[in-house]
C-alpha cells in the first residue's frame, strides 16, 4: 500500500515503514535500548532524505520512550533533581545541535556528516560492549570486581548539588555536560542517546543501576521533544506520518522483544547487540568509502 | 481513459464547423491533477485539431509542457581522506520542476536551431543559468538525473494523429511532480516556421490529509512541532497499553 509522505515528499510502502517500526521495535525491547541508532540509518537506505531521517527518527524515540518513563516513574526509579540537570544540558546541546545541523545542510555534508558521526559513535560503542561482554564471558563465574565510582576528578568542580536518590554528592557540571554532548548527537543523528548516556551515568557519575534506566529515559523523552520541535521549526523536516507509522509497528514489536528478551542472557545479549552496532557502523562506512555509482546529486536549494 | 479520448473527439467533431477559421485547436483533457496520500503518478492527455492536413507530408505537432521553476543545486562527490564528500557545486536557478516535448518529430527536425534556443524546444534549448562551479558536466548531470526521474521527458513521435485532422498527446506525471501551475503550449509548425500556437495550463495541487500536513507544516511550523511531540507522545503510551493488554 503506498503513502504520500507530506514532508519527506516520497512515495512509500506503508507496510514496509510498520514492518521497519516492528522489526526495530523489537530488537530495541529484546536488548533494552532505543533502536533509534538503527532506525535512523535504515530509512535513509530506504531513500529517505537524511534531514527527515533524522527529524522523524527524533520524534519516532519519543513516542518509544514515553510508556517506558510513565512505568519507571510509578516505580519511583526516576532521580528528578539529577534528571532535571542533564535535561538542562540536553536542551542546551539540542539547540546546539540543531544550529550545527542547519550549517551542514547549508554547505552540503549533511548527509556525509550525519553518516560519518554513526560510524565513529557506533564503532566506538559496539566495539566496547563487545570486548567487555568477551571479558565478561571468560570470567563469568568470578565475582564482579566492585564498581569503580570516579570520586576522584569531579571532586574540585564548584556548583556542588546532593542527588538524594543516585545517593550522590558531586558537582553538576559533569551531568549537565554529559546531557550537552548526548544533546548534540541526537539532534544531529536522530537517537536518544541511550546507548552512550547509560554507560555515562553508571562509569562517569556513578549512579546507582536502580535510577539509571528512569532517569536516562527522562532525558531522552525531555532532548527528543526539544529536538523534534527545533527540527520542525527550524528546518521543517519532521514527517509525521512517517514517524506515526513506524511507531505503530514499534510499540508492537517493543511488546514482543521484552517478552522474548528474557530467555537471553545478559551476557550474550550484550555480545549480540555490539556485533548488530558494529555491522551497522561497517555497511554506513562502507556506503562512504565506496566509490559512487552516480558521482552528482541534484537537490532542491535550501536557501 | 480511452473513454477520455472519445469524449475528445465527439468534442471535436461537435466544434469541427464553427472552429474551422482556426488553424489550431487544442485542449487538456484535465485543468486540475489532485495529488492525494495514494497519488502514483497520472498522465494528461492533449487533444486537438487543425485545420490543414497533418502528418507526414504535412504539417507538423509540438506539444510543451513546463512546470513551476525552483533554484537547485547540483553536487559532485570528491574523495576526501578515503570518504567520498560532497564536493563543488554549481546553482541554477530558474528550473522547471517538469518539462516534457512531444512532437510528431524532433523538435530539431522541424524547426531551424535560433527558433528553438529562444522558445526553450528541447531539453538541449532549456535556458539554465548556473553559478557556482563551471563545466558542462553540471548541467549535463542535472538532465541526466532529471530525465532518470521522469520529470524532464523529450520523446520524439509521441503525438499521434488521426485522420490527418485530429491529434492527442500524452504527458506522463510521475508521482513526484512538483504542484504548481503548468503552462502547456501546443505549436502548429509548416515549413520549419510555427504558423499557429496555444497556450494552455493546468494545476498540480496537494489534496487530502498530505496537503493539510505539509501546508500546517510550513505555514504554523511551531505549532505543527507541538502536535508532532504530542502525537507522537500520545501514540507511544496508547501503543504500549493496547498491546500489553491484547
Amino acid at each position: 500500500m503506498q503513502i504520500y509522505l507530506p514532508i519527506a515528499e516520497m512515495s512509500v510502502d506503508a507496510l514496509l515503514l510498520v514492518g521497519l517500526g516492528f522489526l526495530v521495535g523489537w530488537l530495541s525491547g529484546l536488548f533494552g535500548v532505543g533502536g533509534g541508532f538503527l532506525l535512523t540509518p535504515l530509512l535513509i537506505l530506504i531513500g529517505v532524505p537524511p534531514a527527515v531521517a533524522v527529524a522523524s527518527g527524533a520524534n519516532q524515540t519519543l513516542g518509544a520512550s514515553v510508556s517506558g518513563l510513565i512505568a519507571q516513574a510509578r516505580r519511583a526509579n526516576v532521580d528528578w533533581p539529577m534528571g532535571a540537570v542533564l535535561v538542562a544540558g540536553g536542551l542546551a546541546g539540542s539547540l546546539a545541535g540543531v544550529q550545527l545541523f542547519a550549517l551542514l545542510r547549508r554547505l552540503g555534508q549533511l548527509d556525509a556528516a550525519v553518516a560519518l558521526s554513526y560510524v565513529v559513535i557506533l564503532g566506538v560503542v559496539g566495539a566496547l560492549m563487545v570486548m567487555e561482554s568477551l571479558r565478561a564471558l571468560l570470567r563469568r563465574r568470578r565475582a564482579l570486581p566492585a564498581r569503580m565510582h570516579q570520586h576522584g576528578w569531579a571532586h574540585g568542580l564548584p556548583f556542588k548539588m546532593r542527588f538524594r536518590k543516585s545517593r550522590l554528592y558531586m558537582s553538576a557540571l559533569p551531568p549537565l555536560a554529559i546531557g550537552f554532548g548526548i544533546g548534540v548527537l541526537s539532534a544531529i543523528m536522530g537517537v536518544g542517546g541511550g546507548f552512550m548516556l547509560v554507560p555515562a551515568m553508571i562509569y562517569l557519575l556513578g549512579m546507582p543501576t536502580a535510577v539509571v534506566i528512569g532517569t536516562s529515559l527522562l532525558h531522552i523523552v525531555c532532548v527528543t521533544a526539544a529536538v523534534t520541535f527545533l527540527q520542525a521549526v527550524q528546518l521543517g523536516a519532521v514527517d509525521i506520518v512517517l514517524t506515526l507509522l513506524l511507531l505503530l509497528g514499534g510499540v508492537a514489536g517493543a511488546q514482543l522483544g521484552v517478552a522474548m528478551g528474557g530467555r537471553l542472557r545478559g551476557e550474550e545479549t550484550r555480545a549480540l547487540l555490539g556485533l548488530l552496532v558494529l555491522a551497522v557502523a561497517a555497511l554506513l562506512l562502507w556506503n562512504l568509502i565506496a566509490p559512487p555509482e552516480e558521482p552528482f546529486s541534484v537537490e532542491r536549494a535550501p536557501w | 481513459m480511452v473513454k477520455a479520448l472519445l469524449t475528445a473527439l465527439l468534442l471535436l467533431a461537435a466544434l469541427a464547423p464553427g472552429a474551422r477559421a482556426e488553424a489550431l485547436v487544442a485542449r487538456l483533457s484535465a485543468e486540475r491533477i489532485a495529488v492525494t496520500t495514494a497519488f502514483t503518478g497520472e498522465s494528461l492527455l492533449v487533444f486537438g485539431s487543425t485545420e490543414e492536413p497533418i502528418g507526414p507530408g504535412g504539417d507538423e505537432i509540438l506539444v510543451v509542457a513546463r512546470g513551476p521553476t525552483a533554484p537547485f543545486v547540483v553536487r559532485r562527490k570528491v574523495r576526501v581522506l578515503g570518504l567520498w564528500l560532497n564536493g563543488p557545486s554549481a546553482r541554477f536557478e530558474e528550473v522547471p520542476g517538469f518539462y516534457a516535448i512531444l512532437g510528431s518529430r524532433a523538435a530539431w527536425r522541424l524547426l531551424p536551431e535560433a527558433v528553438r534556443q529562444e522558445r526553450g524546444l528541447g531539453l538541449d534549448a532549456l535556458p539554465l543559468a548556473a553559478s557556482g562551479a563551471r563545466g558542462p558536466a553540471f548541467r549535463a548531470a542535472l538532465l541526466e538525473l532529471k530525465r532518470e526521474a521522469g520529470l524532464w521527458q523529450e520523446e520524439a513521435g509521441e503525438v499521434e494523429i488521426a485522420g490527418a485532422r485530429l491529434f492527442s498527446a500524452r504527458i506522463p506525471l510521475p508521482s513526484t511532480v512538483p504542484a504548481g501551475a503548468y503552462s502547456v503550449e501546443v505549436y502548429l509548425v509548416r515549413s520549419r516556421r510555427i504558423v499557429a500556437t496555444e497556450f494552455l495550463g493546468f494545476e498540480v495541487a496537494r489534496t487530502g490529509t498530505a496537503a493539510r500536513i505539509e501546508a500546517l507544516a510550513r505555514g504554523a511550523p511551531a505549532l505543527y512541532g507541538l502536535l508532532c511531540v504530542v502525537l507522537a507522545a500520545l501514540a507511544g503510551w496508547l501503543g504500549s497499553v493496547v498491546f500489553r493488554r491484547g
